[in-house]
């Protein structure tokens, strides 16, 4: 049988836990329980500490619409806070990124101030001060009886600051990544990282397919780049490792950069104690992607934004002890793959929004299939089904029957 | 020396603007006739995010050259990029032999498959805004460009393009 009409196109080509339901993709429901059930439940990197070198800097960002603010304190350490006033709620700093060594219209030197009220806090959440306070509060509220909303961090795994909103998070952060980084822990920890590139895209795509692409390596047959210089029989012998939470890692082989036509290879620029011209990937739950290709680490971090609409941020690291020479060819070698630009990040791009077009709300529910089976080798695709059994843990839904379907008819039969 | 200033800076803006028709119509190599051999392409922007300026592309003349004959074999969406640019200010360098630019740039992408063709196709967007700084070599009445940045003020590219801006 060929073309299909829908009852017949909804019999499981597979086996469940083989494809999945595209009304995950795309149902405002599912999409509202996942930012509660997971998003504001597990560790989310929000920036690399490079992006707040001295004291008094600061990165604004967001996890699950909740706003976010992390500082560097004198004491150099990296905190972060939920970027609110406790006053009238409103968001006290407005910037993505500076520093807070000068004053503000409404504030001093080296203070957060909410610029509405002139409320001011120190780098510790601590509220300092707050205008006419005696003569409007009297001793009902001091500036003791407030702060700021302090979250969980922690700076770790080549410098990336990570948070999360959750105050009882049962693992620690080494424990929660449960060994995925150790195949590039010392290529990243050995001396600090810095970022050099940082772009964003939002797309009309589910969150989760851009994890998917992150998560197989089949799609490689979209990239030139990619079959010139990988497909080899090293490259067919890679393969996928899962680790407990949800998070997979790829291992390595060495790419043939030299077999494309602008290519060189990267032997010169390796991580420290970094093999010549390797590549592993690590993939965590719930969305968050680390690339060590050569002689650049790529780090995606995904922001849902709705069922059908998401927003990636693209950074691109090297090593702080970096020449000025060494930077521009560690660029150009990150960038001529996965900058806007690129020869990779363009294509992969383009598959997740032709995905979302055909996944928008309310679009007929259809399998999306994970299937391939190949001993877990690099087109298995192991590493998407290993992300969805953590994501029915979370959720409490079966990917491949997540509205409860064909148990109901089953228990009706 | 008015009047030699007035041929050059016509040959300049000359450039310029035919270097967009020949990039809207993918004329890569009529683009890269008007580059001197020693022509540095690149793609720049300031991140107020990390607080870097960062280079997004990078290539000479002769890798331009292999980039564009390669883009038969990459996979990227059919909608062409169209160029709207004014040259702001035209600058001779005081021995006559450079001339630099200032053109303010907007690129608009005019959809052909966009996000879903049956929806998109005939609109067109916003793609990015920013400025060519330019450099030129001068000889005679006549000018090469030497060098081109691409200065984007829009960081939010979205999909991005395999296509030169």
């Amino acid at each position: 049988m060929s073309a299909k009409n829908h009852k017949q196109w909804k019999i499981p080509a597979f086996e469940q836990g083989d494809y999945v339901d595209s009304r995950i993709y795309s149902d405002q429901n599912i999409f509202d329980e996942e930012q509660d059930k997971i998003f504001k439940q597990v560790w989310i990197p929000v920036c690399h500490e490079s992006e707040l070198p001295e004291a008094y800097d600061f990165r604004t960002t967001s996890i699950a619409k909740e706003p976010i603010i992390v500082v560097r304190g004198k004491d150099n350490e990296v905190r972060a806070f939920l970027n609110v006033c406790p006053h009238r709620g409103m968001r006290i700093e407005r910037r993505t990124a500076g520093s807070f060594s000068d004053g503000q219209p409404s504030g001093n030197p080296k203070h957060m101030t909410c610029m509405f009220h002139a409320w001011q806090f120190d780098m510790k959440g601590n509220c300092v001060d707050i205008p006419r306070a005696k003569e409007g509060y009297q001793d009902r509220l001091t500036k003791e009886n407030v702060g700021l909303r302090r979250l969980r961090c922690e700076v770790r795994f080549g410098g990336f600051v990570w948070v999360t909103l959750n105050d009882k998070v049962e693992q620690d952060l080494e424990a929660w990544a449960d060994g995925a980084f150790e195949c590039i822990r010392s290529a990243i920890d050995t001396e600090p990282l810095e970022v050099f590139h940082y772009h964003k895209a939002i797309i009309d795509s589910n969150y989760k397919l851009w994890h998917d692409t992150n998560s197989e390596f089949y799609h490689d047959y979209m990239h030139y780049h990619n079959r010139v210089t990988g497909f080899n029989d090293e490259y067919f012998a890679r393969t996928n490792k899962g680790f407990k939470n949800g998070h997979v890692n790829v291992n390595s082989f060495t790419v043939q950069y030299g077999e494309f036509e602008l290519g060189e290879s990267r032997e010169d620029l390796s991580f420290p104690g970094f093999p010549p011209n390797q590549w592993y990937m690590i993939d965590l739950f719930p969305g968050m992607n680390f690339n060590l290709r050569g002689s650049a680490l790529r780090c995606d971090i995904v922001t849902p934004l709705g069922p059908n609409k998401v927003m990636i941020e693209f950074r691109g690291l090297g090593l702080k002890s970096d020449s000025q020479k060494d930077r521009k060819t560690r660029i150009e070698h990150h960038n001529s793959i996965w900058g806007p630009f690129g020869r990779n990040l363009h294509e992969d791009l383009l598959g997740i929004t032709g995905q979302g077009a055909s996944m928008q709300t309310g679009s007929e529910p259809r399998r999306i299939l994970h299937g391939r089976h190949e001993n877990n080798l690099i087109h298995d695709e192991i590493g998407m089904r290993h992300f969805y059994d953590e994501w029915s843990k979370w959720m409490g839904r079966n990917p491949s029957d997540p509205m409860d379907e064909q148990n109901k008819v089953l228990a009706a039969e | 020396m008015n009047a030699m200033k007035a041929v050059i800076t016509a040959a300049v803006t000359d450039i310029v603007y035919r270097s967009c028709l020949y990039l809207d119509n993918g004329n890569w190599g009529d683009f890269l006739d008007l580059c001197d051999d020693s022509m540095i392409y690149s793609i720049k922007a300031y991140s107020v995010e990390i607080r870097r300026d960062m280079e997004y592309l990078s290539h000479n003349k002769k890798e331009l050259g292999t980039l564009t004959e390669m883009l038969p074999k990459l996979n990227s969406d059919h909608s062409p990029l169209r160029r709207h640019a004014s040259v702001y200010t035209v600058d001779i360098g005081e021995d006559g032999e450079t001339a630099t630019a200032v053109t303010s740039l907007a690129v608009y992408q005019n959809m052909h498959d966009g996000i879903n063709s049956h929806i998109d196709s005939g609109e067109t967007r916003l793609f990015l805004v920013g400025k060519y700084l330019d450099k030129f070599k001068i000889s005679g009445e006549s000018a090469l460009l030497i060098e081109r940045e691409v200065r984007l003020d829009t960081r939010r590219l979205d999909k991005g393009t395999h296509h030169l801006i």
